[in-house]
């Protein structure tokens, strides 16, 4: 018997459903984000479109292919929510007992000593909804809290971000550099976490010299090896020991360099948005680059 | 192709065929087949989002995502007050900027009364309306406001702790709860008229 109608009827329909639902779909909800207001900052637009020089660094990143090794995205598996206790007022005992009428888990045995050492976390990983009835508890007995949102995860652990990557962080991106493979560590937010121009230059040059552990190549043709002629370049890297230049020589970095460590910079993933809700005040403090499991 | 040289084997040949064909799914495999989809819809349900481009994982709905969001300097009814004072209920006299307009409608910027220690004057004020002269700030202002009881113990509390509290126009007073204004529209149920400057000053602030 012949099925070829069928066959091309049921392939048809089964390759443009899933156009339907993997493209078309997407594209006409995601496709078109713009500059979204920041929700604690409501006066700071997010994202910021890159300058001139960083957006030559974008070329850069992508010819040398640096997105082989490092990826630009943030993983989250939860969210915590906790309750801060920054001002107890004038009636402590009221305040405990507010919160132990609440029923949110402070309890006669777990309340002592809630109120030594503010600002002081009261109530760690909650609902939100029992979050904000401790709040408005300590409120109505004449105290002070705070709501603190905080994203956990792998990669929030290790200090490479503050909160999962959304499609608004890639909206001046083209093309997006996600990135697969992290030989090295997600650059999402590295001009937060490494904000030192110099530094990144350095590391560029030679990566050992900043991160010994680091496996990362050098990237010395970005730079330029010259003679001194009178006064040394205020760019010349302060290099010592195996990696220092000649006598008479110094290190200086190309247009490409300061371009790339311009992009650099410019990765910023942070600002709390609609569809990545977070507290600044309860954000991890940035730490510096590191590529080692989280603990 | 040749015809079949003994046509009665062929029939029989179609008739086992056909009876392969058109043996039944058993009731079970139906019934499975549902139990899944139900499960896959339920699953669905709670976990997709409904396709929101504003739900990532972790998290499961617009609902968890919406109650995650901050509320500025954490005081729901000074948020909830601001958004009732600008419906507008008191914004459209008393204006945005709390100053209120000059010779006809008072300010509530460093108000004595709004400061007042105790709310009581407050309540009956937004409760009920206020009818002819009175003395803000050494003006004299004789106009009406109209009573706002329409709205709950909640809001009207809200909408006065947004005032009392409001550090950008000066005012420094406590903070008021819907339980507040409860005992004060129990006391005042049968003055059904604005109150006056004068009826007011008569009551002690702290009823």
């Amino acid at each position: 018997m012949n099925y070829g109608a069928l066959i091309f009827l049921a392939a048809f329909i089964g390759i443009s459903a899933s156009w339907f639902g993997f493209v078309l779909t997407p594209q006409i909800q995601i496709g078109r984000e713009t500059q979204a207001t920041n929700t604690v900052n409501t006066a700071e637009l997010y994202p910021i479109a890159r300058p001139g020089q960083a957006n030559e660094g974008a070329e850069v990143y992508r010819a040398n292919g640096c997105v082989y090794c490092h990826s630009q995205q943030i993983g989250q598996s939860g969210t915590e929510v906790n309750v801060v206790l920054s001002e107890i007022g004038t009636n402590p005992v009221a305040v405990v007992e507010a919160l132990i009428n609440a029923k949110v888990g402070v309890t006669n045995a777990n309340a002592t000593g809630l109120s030594a050492g503010l600002p002081k976390t009261i109530l760690r990983n909650v609902s939100i909804g029992n979050a904000k009835k401790a709040s408005k508890a300590v409120r109505d007995a004449g105290a002070e809290s705070r709501v603190d949102v905080v994203p956990v995860g792998v990669d929030i652990e290790r200090g490479w971000g503050k909160r999962h990557s959304v499609a608004q962080d890639y909206i001046y991106d083209h093309p997006v550099m996600l990135g697969s493979q992290r030989i090295g560590p997600d650059l999402a937010n590295v001009g937060v976490r490494l904000p030192d121009a110099k530094w990144q230059l350095l590391h560029l040059y030679a990566p050992r010299t900043v991160v010994p552990e680091s496996i990362m190549p050098s990237y010395k043709f970005l730079f330029e090896q010259r003679k001194i002629n009178g006064q040394p370049s205020p760019d010349a890297l302060p290099l010592e020991g195996d990696y220092a230049p000649p006598a008479g020589y110094e290190v200086v970095p190309r247009a490409e360099a300061k371009a790339l460590v311009a992009y650099l910079l410019s990765l910023h993933a942070g600002a709390p948005l609609y569809e990545a809700p977070l507290s600044v005040a309860s954000a991890p403090a940035a730490t510096a680059a590191t590529n080692s499991p989280a603990k | 192709m040749s015809s079949p040289a003994n046509p009665t084997e062929t029939t029989a040949a179609d008739s086992r065929e056909s009876q392969a064909r058109g043996a039944a799914v058993p009731i079970w495999l139906i019934v499975f087949m549902f139990l899944i989809l139900y499960w896959g819809a339920l699953y669905f349900d709670s976990n997709g989002g409904w396709f929101s481009a504003k739900v990532y994982a972790p998290y499961h709905s617009v609902e968890e995502v919406q109650g995650l969001q901050p509320v500025s300097g954490g005081n729901e009814m000074f948020e909830l007050g601001k958004a009732v004072y600008n419906r507008p209920t008191c914004a459209a006299c008393h204006q945005a900027s709390g100053k209120g307009t000059p010779g006809q409608f008072p300010p509530l910027t460093g108000s004595e009364w709004v400061n007042e220690e105790h709310p009581g004057r407050v309540i009956r004020i937004v409760l009920n309306g206020l009818q002819g002269p009175i003395t803000v700030e050494g003006q004299t202002y004789n106009n009406a406001m109209v009573p706002w009881n329409s709205l709950s113990d909640e809001e009207i509390a809200a909408v006065i702790t947004y005032v009392r509290q409001n550090k950008e126009w000066g005012n420094h007073a406590s903070a008021v709860t819907p339980a507040q204004v409860k005992a004060v529209r129990e006391k005042i149920k049968d003055h059904p008229l604005a109150f006056t400057a004068e009826e007011l000053l008569k009551i002690s602030p702290e009823e």
